[in-house]
């Protein structure tokens, strides 16, 4: 019995040890960097405690990172889920099913595109010349528009982008979900007098809660990896109107000044950031499910 | 309060024709029930009327109103689904309450009827839980309430008892009839148990292959079925049936067999053979003196079914079962010799499979 209980254990181990220093070594060798004044042009370097951090709250080029980041996070996140279930339910509700596989099949072409592929496919979409998508933008204002040199319209931009890709996957996904509900709380609803939105919005989206949570979640994670997409489209301009957390790290470490430290000391941050935002958030939408 | 009428109703899926040229009408306060073997349409008939199945053919009115082309919400009809069909996500009271919210009802209203409703079927210590978390007698019930709170012109069942157990089937079965007894709503109720056609009906629409086999009361259609098909499928145990041989026109009584069939009672027009069919409860032990209407074999089979015993035994090529009292059941292997009496006797068509009565020769 002893030895039975203790065979996942001896056999689980290894791998978790595994697992183990290949996730905290790196994080605590960014810790220990962040704590030093490390520096690309210097090999010495010292301990200089949590001056790295102190001198962030002072960077605003650093608040705009964090702002933009948030608001890159939000943005994505509700647009993606805003196209994707109003799309699945369009679908569902209008297409026959051979018309609707088909479709299907069309929507996840984007989300297999390399996304450094399908950012510049859009960067030169967007090019104010010979854009695509600018076209009619530039027949009815009769000048060329660059929308990714426009402060105000970069992010949007971008994020339209991020939409075509996970959007449109995600509608796939929602209307695979909507075929798999049973029929008959549908039709109940039919004959208690509910009109098709209201059969969605009372019946349908409440019984997919839990798989729209995760995907929620599941968009939360990948919008925070969107460095490519934004560096290829924008570099974080125009000036630092797109630039994210790990764009402005990325570039205080390896591309501006080198200050390995300083940056080390964001990412820090951001992890720290996100393992607090996640936790909260994963906590509220449970007990929030259970009421 | 609502009277429904079909005209040559049809439903057709690519080119099935599932039900073709139904033609009914259904009074108010009645207690229609549609039975028939499974796959002949009883679903896609109450599907149509609720609106949630395209009409094909025909036309459907309800109080005089055509509504072939109306949503299922502008019809005034409620329906109780065979898997009960809850909302998962909303409490017993959001269930019976989301009707009556969509109808823009004040809240205060839509409080009184759902307690109401609820009370009517004993559901008044469940309005706060999952509709999830509820037997399958209580979903059903729910169900039910949710169905009666929106006060429609016509409920439509379909098989609601069939997923519960039989004592819970058997109780609930008695609370629709009282339920209907209470508010006479016209129903119409789907079902392939006969009992449950039987006890709730005022008519019963027998129905084979999307048409109408047989409308008439629980007792005409027990007492006279118009055919071989209802005999057979109307009463438990089922009729036993006998391919009879006619001795010529003048003789109308078998050698084989010996029936005698009453050519006042049937119209044998001739024929030399016939389908004879006689309920296993109609047949009795014969008296030694006794001749006419003798059927005689040995018993091979005894279930015993509580006061009753059914025995089953060869005779003319067929297998008999009859119907005795379980004190007076003979032993297998036993020689038994069982006569009816002449009116219990019914006879059918052997090719159409009609039934021969002469119809002016109905018994009450
Ligand atoms: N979508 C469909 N396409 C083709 N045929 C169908 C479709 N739906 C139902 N049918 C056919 O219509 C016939 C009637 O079906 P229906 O569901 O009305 O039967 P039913 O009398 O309710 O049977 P049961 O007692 O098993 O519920 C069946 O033969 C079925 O195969
Ligand atoms: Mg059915």
């Amino acid at each position: 019995m002893k030895i039975r209980t203790k065979l996942p254990i001896v056999f689980t181990a290894p791998t978790m040890a595994a697992l183990a220093v290949l996730a905290f070594v790196p994080t605590i060798d960014a810790i220990n960097i962040a704590l030093q004044n490390r520096d690309l042009s210097n090999p010495d370097s010292l301990y200089v405690g949590f001056a790295n951090f102190r001198a962030l709250i002072d960077d605003p080029r650093f608040l705009n990172s964090v702002s933009v980041s948030v608001a890159w996070e939000i943005l994505t996140v509700a647009a993606t889920m805003l196209v994707a279930v109003p799309l699945a339910i369009l679908l569902f509700e209008t297409t026959p099913p051979a018309v609707r596989n088909g479709l299907c099949v069309l929507f996840i072409v984007p989300a297999l595109l390399p996304r450094v592929s399908a950012a510049f496919v859009w960067r030169f979409a967007f090019h104010p010349l010979f854009g695509l998508a600018v076209y009619p933008l530039r027949l009815i204002t009769g000048q060329p528009i660059d929308l990714l040199a426009n402060p105000h319209t970069a992010m949007f931009t971008v994020a339209i982008v991020d939409v075509w890709q996970w959007g449109l996957l995600f509608a796939v996904i929602v209307v695979k979900l909507l075929e798999t509900l049973p029929r008959q709380p549908f039709e109940a609803a039919k004959l208690d007098h509910a009109r098709t939105w209201e059969i969605y919005a009372y019946i349908a989206i409440p019984m997919l809660q839990a798989p729209l949570i995760s995907l929620v979640f599941v968009k939360m994670v990948e919008s925070l990896r969107a460095f490519d997409l934004i560096y290829v489209m924008t570099r974080g301009g125009p000036g630092i109107a797109t630039e994210t957390l790990d764009m402005y790290a990325f570039s205080q470490g390896f591309i501006e000044s080198g200050r390995i430290s300083y940056a080390s000391s964001m990412a820090v941050l951001m992890m720290a950031a996100t393992t607090i935002a996640f936790t909260v958030l994963w906590r509220w939408a449970r007990r929030w499910r259970e009421t | 309060m609502a009277e429904l009428s079909f005209r040559n109703i049809a439903k057709r899926y690519g080119d099935i024709d599932v039900v073709a040229d139904f033609n009914l009408r259904v009074e108010d306060r009645e207690f229609i029930v549609f039975l028939g073997p499974s796959g002949c349409g009883k679903s896609t008939i109450l599907r149509m009327i609720a609106g949630l199945e395209e009409i094909s053919g025909g036309e459907l009115a309800i109080n005089g109103k055509v509504v072939n082309d109306l949503a299922p919400r502008e019809r005034n009809v409620a329906m109780v689904f065979q898997n009960y069909a809850l909302y998962p996500h909303m409490s017993v009271y959001g269930n019976i309450a989301f009707g009556l919210k969509r109808m823009k009802i004040g809240r205060e209203e839509i409080d009184k009827r759902v307690r109401s409703a609820a009370k009517t079927l004993g559901l008044e210590g469940l309005l706060d839980r999952r509709s999830t978390a509820l037997s399958g007698g209580q979903q059903q019930r729910v169900a039910i309430a949710r169905a009666i709170v929106k006060t429609p012109g016509v409920f439509l069942f379909d098989e609601p008892l069939s997923n519960l157990d039989a004592k819970l089937r058997n109780h609930m079965r008695v609370e629709i009839a009282r339920l209907h007894q209470q508010l006479k709503t016209t129903t119409v109720y789907v079902t392939h148990d006969q009992l449950e056609a039987m006890t709730l009906a005022d008519r019963i629409v027998l129905l084979r292959n999307g048409a109408i086999e047989q409308v008439g009361s629980p007792r005409e259609i027990f007492e006279r079925p118009n055919s071989q098909f209802v005999a057979s499928f109307i009463g438990t145990p089922a009729m036993n049936f006998f391919e009879v041989d006619l001795a010529g026109a003048s003789a109308p009584c078998s050698k084989k067999a010996r029936l005698a069939i009453d050519p006042a009672r049937f119209d044998l027009d001739g024929r030399s053979k016939v389908v004879v069919g006689i309920r296993p409860a109609h047949l009795r032990p014969a008296r030694q003196d006794e001749t006419a209407n003798i059927i005689e074999g040995v018993v091979d089979l005894i279930e015993f079914l509580g006061n009753d015993a059914l025995i089953t035994f060869k005779y003319a090529g067929e297998e008999v079962g009859a119907l005795v009292p379980a004190q007076m059941s003979p032993r297998v292997g036993d020689q038994v010799r069982m006569t009816f009496s002449d009116d219990n006797l019914h006879a059918f068509d052997i090719e159409t499979g009609r039934s021969l009565a002469k119809r002016s020769q109905g018994r009450p």
